[in-house]
């Protein structure tokens, strides 16, 4: 009955000291993981801003017109064909192909 | 009779023994009860300090979510002087980093003072390797910067914030309570000789950011609205141009340029005069884009058909002892052709057929001379005197837009009313602000502030300002495969220096909308003093013109005008 009443006690022990261990161990991961999560939120901040310069629609429109050699089409090189009779609304429609290149067209065609 | 002397002297000393432990008591309690939280405060302040850091503002988005503003952290270096060893050698070791010079450095980490900031706001880079040279007494600290992705795109309506955070113009500036997020504190402690303790580690608050706001701005709009006033306006040689967009149902704001632009992420060395939203800010005279609202007036009153006949007086006419002349020599021509043609005789006859009183009512149902509200800091009300200050020509005048001045933003809600079946809208640019969790805490939605003109006289005017675009003055601004409504200005600028009008320099416009049955777009082009071909029809139709022809085909609005060979070889 003693030894088994000092072995209780030893066990109660041992689940003490276990229990405050963990929890300090606990502890310093919740520190770790929120110091990650600072540096992943700056990372995406970051991303985020840069994701948004590269699609600014100035670059987009600079890298079309200088790297890909596109260009807006001016006016006098757009045929647009009526897709609405006048009085209807926009919304009350399906929208249909609007605008064909004139330059991709023999002149005359229309 | 010895014993009982002893016992008294013994009461006595317990006597003495409990009034000092009571005094010691009292002391305690006052000490750590009743003054605990005011001592506490006292005491921290002799053995901390705290330097204030601005919290994360929120981010501002176009109404597609695309960012437009938001806040990164970046590092920012601090000196605690008295733990600095040699101040010349970490001046120096700084110095290459910061770009900084070394004696400015030094004369900083000298200072008699527990804390100074050494740069703030600097690349991450440069954080990191101020990191890895781990300096005693110097310290990196992380703060929000904000940054404008796109630049210069909508500079004039975002403004931008100050080095401490603060919103100092645009949305920034008006919506500085929602954005400005809870400010945050670093902590430094001192010793008992008041020396700061460097903070190794330091203890920030949990900062909670600030709201986050949508735009009615679309950014792809925005981008072509200033693309092509910015072409127009070098082309022009213009002093500067202005440019709005609105959704006519609703007053949303889509976009809003103003020309020469400017980068909201580098504002220290321009002046206010380049950042200022000249659109709301600054009155110009019309000219003739205000005979759109004296004609709705005049028919609205029915003084006036859009086929009655009208005298055009040959191109002369006297007023008030003075001439009004018009660009071509007119003679019996009907009103709709009176608008169509420009003719200032014409519309300064049938301005005063309708009246001073009703002019002056009509023109501020339409929103003239006072503020639109619209959300944004700065706006002007125009200048419109009230009829007991006009002059003898004043009706004529102001019927063909002299002696009235408007700022852009009134001048393009007035036509959106008459796109708008007569209905004034109040113009808006934040359409939803959010919390950092994503929830709304507000939707603005579309607010009408009044009907001015029924729907027959809006659709009677629409019919007329078609005429402008297919017979008028404004065949530029003609959209392929689209029906457009709208009215060329093209208005004197008084000169300073002689206070008449001046024979050189003008103010070019184009106010309309389209389509012109079922409007999507109301906008008006604005150019300051352009050279050469000065008229409103040359230099801001077209501008109208390119700018509807793209919006309308990324908006996927279907076209409601037949296309002829004619039209498409243009």
């Amino acid at each position: 009955m003693k030894v088994f009443t000092v072995f209780l006690g030893l066990c109660l022990v041992f689940v003490f000291v276990w229990e405050r261990v963990d929890v300090v161990r606990v502890g310093y991961q919740i520190e770790r993981l929120k110091r990650d999560k600072t540096v992943l939120e700056r990372q995406r901040d970051e991303l985020r801003v840069k994701f948004s310069t590269l699609s600014a629609s100035d670059r987009i429109a600079k890298l079309a017109t200088q790297k890909l050699g596109m260009s807006v089409p001016q006016q006098g090189q757009i045929i647009v064909v009526q897709s609405r009779p006048s009085g209807v609304r926009p919304s009350d429609i399906a929208l249909v192909e609007l605008k064909v290149a004139r330059n991709d067209l023999p002149t005359g065609r229309f | 009779m010895a014993g009982s002397r002893s016992r008294g002297r013994r009461y006595v000393l317990l006597l003495l023994l409990l009034c000092g432990f009571g005094v010691v008591l009292f002391r305690l309690v006052t000490l750590q009860v009743l003054q605990a939280a005011e001592l506490s405060v006292k005491a921290d302040r002799q053995h901390q300090k705290t330097v204030s850091l601005e919290g994360a503002r929120g981010s501002i988005v176009d109404r597609h979510g695309k960012v437009l503003a938001m806040n990164v952290e970046v590092p920012s270096v601090f000196g605690v002087p008295n733990t600095v060893d040699s101040p010349l050698k970490t001046a120096r070791q700084l110095s290459q980093i910061l770009h900084v010079r070394t004696d400015e450095l030094e004369r900083r980490l000298r200072q008699d003072r527990s804390f100074v900031w050494l740069a703030r706001k600097l690349d991450p880079e440069q954080g990191r390797r101020l990191d890895r040279l781990s300096l005693d007494g110097i310290g990196v600290v992380m703060e929000g910067r904000r940054f404008y992705p796109k630049g210069p795109l909508l500079a004039h309506v975002l403004g931008f914030s100050g080095m401490d955070g603060e919103g100092l113009e645009g949305v920034e500036h008006r919506y500085e309570s929602y954005l400005h997020g809870e400010k945050r504190m670093m902590v430094l402690q001192r010793d008992a000789l008041g020396r700061t303790v460097f903070p190794k580690g330091m203890t920030e608050r949990s900062p909670t950011p600030g709201h986050s706001l949508a735009l009615t701005i679309d950014e792809v709009i925005q981008y072509i609205v200033e693309r092509e006033l910015e072409n127009a306006v070098g082309r022009a040689r213009a002093k500067s141009g202005t440019m709005i967009v609105l959704d006519p149902k609703t007053g949303a704001v889509l976009a809003m340029a103003v020309s020469p632009r400017f980068d909201p992420n580098a504002v220290s060395a321009l002046s206010s005069d380049r950042w200022r939203n000249r659109a709301l800010t600054d009155a110009y005279e019309p000219g003739s884009t205000m005979k759109t609202m004296m004609a709705a007036a005049a028919i609205e009153e029915r003084v006036i058909k859009p086929n009655s006949m009208v005298f055009g007086e040959h191109g002369r006419m006297t007023v008030a002892n003075t001439v009004i002349h018009d660009h071509e020599r007119l003679g019996w021509v009907s009103f709709a052709q009176v608008i169509q043609k420009s003719s200032n005789i014409g519309a300064a006859k049938t301005g005063m057929a309708l009246g001073e009183q009703r002019l002056y009512r009509y023109l501020q149902a339409f929103g003239f001379g006072q503020r639109t509200e619209i959300d944004l800091p700065g706006e002007g009300a125009g200048l419109f005197r009230n009829p007991k200050d006009w002059g003898r020509r004043s009706v004529a005048s102001i019927s063909m837009g002299q002696e009235i001045g408007v700022t852009p933003l009134q001048m393009v809600s007035a036509v959106a009313a008459i796109a708008n079946d007569g209905v004034l809208m109040k113009p808006y640019v934040v359409s939803e602000i959010r919390d950092a969790d994503g929830h709304i805490l507000r939707q603005v939605p579309p607010q009408i502030k009044r009907r001015v003109i029924s729907p027959e006289t809006a659709r009677s005017v629409t019919k007329i300002l078609e005429g402008v675009i297919t017979d008028g003055t404004g065949t530029k601004a003609a959209i392929l495969g689209f029906r457009v409504a709208g009215k060329t200005g093209t208005a004197q600028k008084i000169d300073p220096r002689t206070g008449a009008y001046s024979a050189t320099r003008v103010v070019a416009s184009f106010a309309g909308y389209v389509p012109a049955d079922m409007p999507q777009l109301a906008m008006l082009v604005v150019i300051d003093e352009p050279q050469g071909d000065t008229s409103g029809g040359s230099v801001a139709a077209p501008v109208f013109s390119r700018v509807g022809e793209q919006v309308l085909s990324y908006l996927g609005v279907p076209s409601d005008a037949p296309v002829t060979l004619a039209m498409a070889s243009r």
